[in-house]
């Protein structure tokens, strides 16, 4: 009953908080609040970035406030996803419900409205945890290499986080993949002492004291370290998930367009040193093999291109029921960067673990992920996904919602996920099966643990309908030849 | 004799429910076993299309279904024989992909959603079942005892000559062909005995039908008329054979005019002048015999005579003046390989390159027929015992296909039919003769019998028939192991023989487990991924086909092999020189050169094996720039390794075979695995070139055509400087790279 719970927790949450915040284009947030302290962590170890900005926000109004604004500037707002905001003393209660500003789209910054479900009064003080990643804002350098050489990427940022607020005191601590790092920018003149202090792969700009410095102020800093490990990126992800009750089956089928972002090749690919590199085990900025993990019970899993089926992949099945599976994809070619790679795979699961019936009605809740994907420690970022839902023909009153746990479960706000119920008309269909599609752009494999939660009606007539109209058909076919069979079509004289 | 509940079953108006029953219930299972024999390859590897042809096949089909009949019709592909581009529609037999097309549109509309691949992939062992069910209706036609037919149905269900071209995944004209050759031989043979120009008109149909699906349609063309023309000598012309035969003819032409790559072949091409002659004859022999009912004999001898001699004449004068000014086409290269095996191997040697157009080799009789091929004589010697109208069409069938067989190893494909048609027969009469003529009386009742209705002895059926049941047991069984061994080796043959997809290639590892060499697709794959849409391939024509299927990349060359000239300037820049190559590649757009490697992998169907037929097809057209002895060495020997001649090492399709092959071994240790021979310590240097992609196994490799030097240096001069200076710079460390900011 678990899912009951927080299905519930999830529904009333959304009812209480969801508002359409329209403004002008020259929208300017009213200088309520001030960030009194600031840390960004920004984690680099995989493929894309993660950052995490705890601000301890301060009323600097007479009256109390709700709505604290974020800002962006407009090209970093376009690779953002996965935005959440929480109390940072009280995770567990949820995120705060966001909403994005809209503004034109030529506008510098982006504003994104936090509603702080309790106003805070003023001179008081609230800790917010920030949480969002960037996608394609690393940069190979040099752009291309040779096939055997190590690949650097670099990041570029701010070292005054852009905030519509006067900060006080901020920093900025980055995790790095590796103690490789050929160059960094260092400061001058922002702070006493070294900057950024190196401690192992964490390297630390700040704390800086910019109580006088105007909201908006920009001081470039770029960092490149290795990353000799391919920078995978799905341009789009089709993922299906097809309902049986008939079958007791949930079957799923994922569409991948990959591309890896890392750089490209100097000369053309060379086989010989492509084997040498996998005869000594060396880090490759190639895709080699993607590992998926499938849910226990998974069956039937296939891997297949365009041109047929992947005589490279592997199934590895949970051997104990509660041991995932795992699907060992290797492409057929080593993707490397600039290269493409687009493929389908697919499995069976049984029905009844991610469905229940609700008590007493013909309402059915389902529970499935939002996004699976290979789990990789490079990561996987994703620019586009869409997951259409495929519910047994004849299901109404289709909803949605997504679980939020006690951390970031990486999926955009519901509000930015695009939603539509279509009729999908398949296996011997009369009206078409129920299709919800969901479409959200800018995920990465952070979401992999987020969960789908579906509730639909669907009686037992409905279950009926497909053997009726079959057996109907049948019968008809059957009568149409007798008749047929009985008329006499003959020219001879009777 | 009481009767059993068996015999209850077995007789009279129940007896012919429950043998309908039976023979629908062993149909049904010959179908299936048919089906399911031919599904080795998909169940061993993947439900995909095999070799080369069935990969247009279904790149047209795809085409059909997406863009719908009318543009199919007219679809000009501008993807292959770059820069000509192939009016497709009008070059082909459409009849196979409007088949899937149609099955795929039913589908749709039922609303199931089955991929257009599975329904090419598994429309030649579906038809296989229908060429059985066809067997069996032709084969009852040609004999009164119930179990010929069924054996027929079994042979052909089974035999492996016919499996060669209708497994699973081998999506080819023939795949269909078949069941409409032999459905379409019924209807004829229906024809002929009822006289009904319901079943003339049938026979048109399907052979229309047969016209749009395969080329061998002209088998067909012969065969029937020739079928005509003996009877007609035999005297045994008849009005139901004029009606059958004028009704076939006048409507089958029609039909078969209505391809667009058959168009006026029909009245203008030698092929098909038999069928015209012998229409023409019918309607003389039909006009002397409704003549011959108002003339007394003696003239009317005379005047046949006289007929027989003007219009013989007339027509020979006419066909050798219509041939000698054009009218009617002379006869095509292929028809004249058929009669000379050595004529294209001189003349056209693009006809000659294809390994399915080699005569047969005597094996392969049994190979693909085993027990068959020694009860074939017998058949067609009883076909001798009542010679009926039908059991003369058996007989030349026979004759023609044999010959034919003989010459082509394809055209197996056509002898296969009347093989187990003729083998049925055999088997058939020794089956009811051992079997079932024991229902003889037994001798002790009959000599009560005989004192009791005092009857003439001469009267009293003679008793033949073998009544030992020693003779039935061991004539019985040994037929039946003989079976049991058909069977058995059928079942190897296809599973060893024809159920490779060619395109994925199996090997075992240590351990036996199977292992799979995909280089073919890999290779494919990354072209059609990581290449411009564009982006043109030159190969040699055997890829053609599976490039434009697989790639999805323009090529100039195909499988299609309708412009020899243009093959051979392939073949030409594959075998000249780089400085001759580069030229006639930049003029045709390439890309991206591809070329089959199996020396690491020892795969003998590569490119180098296929390199004297390149050599021997641009020599035809440029016999003063490709000289075939080039490319031995001075003892007549074909080398690749140290004495290989300059002609050959010189060679872009040599350096593109062995590019950088010897840094895969220790010094001058490089082996090449398909020839056995050790190769050169230095390795080929390619300049006009650059090695872009080799697949896993090496069997693919794709090599990009250089952009002419920014500095106007011709490229070998670039290279070696390039060399060079990659020396001088191997010594100078680079120093730590500085970012750049803005």
């Amino acid at each position: 009953m678990k899912p009951f719970t927080a299905f519930a927790a999830v529904c009333s949450f959304f009812l209480s908080t969801s508002t359409v915040v329209c403004a002008e284009s020259s929208f300017k947030p009213p200088q309520t609040f001030k960030n009194a302290n600031l840390v960004r962590n920004t984690n680099l170890e995989k493929g894309y970035v993660r950052e995490t900005v705890n601000i301890v926000v301060e009323n600097v109004d007479k009256e109390p406030q709700s709505t604290y604004y974020l800002s962006f500037p407009s090209d970093v707002f376009d690779k953002v996803g996965g935005l959440e905001v929480r109390d940072r003393k009280a995770p567990e209660n949820g995120p705060f419900a966001v909403d994005v500003v809209s503004a034109e789209s030529t506008s510098d910054v982006h504003y994104v409205a936090v509603d702080l479900p309790q106003p805070l009064a003023p001179k008081s003080q609230i800790t917010l945890g920030i949480s969002y990643y960037l996608l394609n804002s690393l940069t190979p350098r040099p752009a291309a290499i040779n096939q055997a050489d190590k690949q650097y990427l670099a990041y570029s940022f701010s070292a005054y986080l852009h905030s519509a607020y006067p900060t006080v005191t901020q920093k900025t601590r980055l995790k790095l993949p590796s103690t490789n790092v050929p160059d960094y920018t260092t400061t001058n003149g922002l702070k006493s002492g070294a900057d950024p202090e190196r401690q192992g792969t964490t390297y630390t700009y700040g704390p800086y004291d910019t109580a006088e410095v105007a909201p908006g102020t920009t001081y470039p800093i770029t960092l490149r370290y290795e990353f000799t490990k391919p920078v995978i990126t799905a341009s789009l992800l089709e993922r299906d998930l097809e309902v049986s009750h008939w079958g007791g089956n949930l079957a799923t089928e994922e569409r991948y367009w990959l591309r890896n972002n890392g750089s490209n090749l100097v000369n053309q690919f060379s086989r010989v040193e492509w084997t040498l590199t996998n005869f000594q085990q060396l880090p490759s900025s190639a895709i080699r093999e993607l590992k998926y993990p499938l849910k226990p019970g998974a069956v039937d899993p296939y891997f297949i291109d365009d041109i047929g089926n992947v005589s490279t992949s592997r199934y590895r099945p949970g051997r104990s029921p509660k041991r995932e599976g795992s699907l060992e994809l290797k492409p057929r070619f080593p993707v490397f960067g600039g290269w493409n790679y687009s493929f389908r795979i697919g499995w069976n699961d049984n029905l009844s673990n991610f469905l229940r019936r609700v008590a007493g009605a013909d309402t059915y809740v389902l529970k499935v992920p939002f996004l699976e994907g290979p789990k990789v420690p490079e990561g996987v970022q994703y620019e586009k996904v869409v997951v259409r839902v495929v519910l047994p023909e004849g299901a109404r009153n289709v909803r949605y919602e997504t679980i939020h746990g006690a951390s970031n479960n990486g999926l955009p706000p519901v509000d930015q996920i695009q939603s539509h119920v279509s009729p999908h008309k398949t296996f011997m269909d009369t009206l078409g099966r129920t299709a919800l599609t969901l479409t959200a752009e800018n995920l990465s494999d952070e979401a992999r643990d987020a969960q789908l939660v579906i509730t639909y009606e669907y009686s037992f007539w409905d279950g009926m309908r497909k053997p009726i109209t079959i057996t109907a058909g049948l019968l008809t076919v059957f009568a149409a030849a007798w008749a047929i069979g009985n008329i006499d079509v003959s020219i001879k004289k009777r | 004799m009481a009767d059993t509940p068996v015999d209850a079953l077995l007789k009279g108006n129940t007896g012919r429910n429950t043998r309908g029953l039976l023979r629908i219930i062993i149909l049904t299972t010959i179908a299936a076993a048919a089906v399911s024999s031919r599904l080795f390859s998909v169940i061993r590897f993947e439900s995909i299309i095999h070799e080369f042809d069935p990969w247009f096949n279904f790149r047209a089909t795809k085409y059909l279904v997406q863009n719908g009949f009318e543009s199919f019709w007219d679809w000009f592909d501008d993807r292959t024989w770059h820069p000509l581009g192939r009016v497709t529609g009008g070059t082909l037999y459409p009849g196979l992909m409007v088949t899937s097309g149609v099955i795929y549109h039913i589908l749709r509309f039922l609303t199931i959603p089955v991929d257009i691949r599975n329904i090419c992939v598994l429309l030649a062992p579906a038809c296989s079942g229908l060429t059985a069910f066809a067997m069996y209706l032709l084969t009852c036609e040609m004999s009164f005892s119930p179990s010929a037919g069924l054996l027929a149905a079994a042979f052909m269900g089974i035999t492996p000559g016919y499996i060669s071209r209708s497994v699973a995944g081998s999506y080819d004209n023939e795949a269909i062909a078949i069941f409409l050759l032999v459905f379409t031989f019924f209807l004829w043979i229906k024809a002929v005995k009822n006289g009904s120009i319901m079943w003339g008109a049938l026979t048109a149909l399907f052979y229309g039908y047969m016209v749009s699906a395969w080329g061998g349609y002209v088998f067909i063309t012969n065969l029937i008329p020739l079928h005509v023309f003996v009877l007609l000598c035999m005297g045994r012309y008849s009005t139901r054979l004029y009606i059958s035969y004028t009704t076939w003819y006048a409507l089958g032409t029609l039909a078969s005019m209505q391809i667009p790559f058959v168009g006026f072949l029909p009245i203008r091409n030698s092929d098909h002048m038999a069928a015209l002659g012998v229409f023409g004859l019918i309607q003389l022999v039909a006009f002397a015999e409704f003549v011959r009912s108002f003339i007394p004999g003696k003239q009317f001898q005379r005047l046949l005579t006289a007929m027989v001699i003007v219009v013989f004449g007339i027509a020979f004068v006419g066909l050798v003046v219509l041939t000698v000014s054009g009218v009617i086409a002379p006869w095509s290269g292929r028809f004249y390989s058929l009669w000379d095996t050595g004529y294209a191997k001189i003349h056209i040697p693009i006809i000659a390159s294809v390994s399915e157009h080699q005569p047969t080799a005597w094996p392969a009789f049994f190979f693909d027929l085993n027990l068959l091929i020694w009860l074939f004589p017998a058949g067609v010697y009883m076909c001798f015992r009542d010679l009926k109208d039908e059991h003369v069409f058996v007989i030349i069938y026979a004759v023609l296909a044999s010959y034919f067989a003989g010459v082509m190893v394809r055209l197996m494909l056509t002898l296969t039919p009347i093989v187990c048609v003729a083998a049925a027969l055999a088997l058939s009469s020794i089956l009811d003769t051992y079997v079932f003529a024991s229902r003889g009386p037994n001798p002790k009742i009959k000599a009560s019998e005989d004192a009791s209705t005092e009857a003439l002895r001469s009267t009293r059926n003679p008793d033949v028939g073998i009544s030992s049941y020693i003779s039935k047991a061991v004539v019985t069984s040994s037929v039946v192991i003989y079976l049991l061994m058909f069977v058995a080796h059928c079942t190897w043959v296809t599973s060893n023989a024809y159920s490779s997809p060619s395109v994925v290639l199996a090997s075992r590892m240590p351990d036996g487990s199977q292992f799979i060499i995909d280089d073919y697709r890999e290779a494919y794959y990354w072209l059609r991924q990581n290449t411009p849409d564009n982006a043109k391939i030159m190969s040699w024509w055997d890829y053609g086909y599976q490039i434009g299927g697989m790639a999805d990349r323009p090529t100039l060359v195909d499988n299609n092999t309708w412009n020899n000239t243009h093959i051979a300037t392939v073949g030409k820049a594959m075998s000249s020189r780089e400085e001759v190559s580069y030229p006639i590649l930049r003029q045709h757009d390439v890309d991206y050169v591809l070329v089959v490697f199996g020396g690491l992998l020892g795969y003998s169907g590569d490119d180098i094996n296929k390199f004297l037929w390149m050599v021997r097809i641009a020599e035809g057209i440029w016999p003063d720039e490709v000289k075939e002895r080039d490319y031995f060495t001075a003892r007549g020997e074909y080398r690749v390794d140290d004495e290989a001649t300059p002609a050959m090492r010189n060679s872009l399709m040599y350096k593109m075979s062995y590019h950088n092959f010897n840094s895969l071994f220790q010094m001058g240790q490089a082996v090449d695995r398909v020839r056995g021979s050790r190769l050169p310590a230095e390795g080929p240097q390619l300049s006009t070139l650059e090695e872009a992609f080799t697949s896993e196994n090496w069997i693919i490799r794709i090599y990009k055509v250089k952009d002419l030097d920014n500095l106007g240096r011709d490229h070998s001069n670039a290279a070696a400087f390039e060399r060079g200076h990659k020396r001088k710079r191997a010594t100078k460390r680079r120093g730590p790279r500085v970012l750049r900011t803005e």
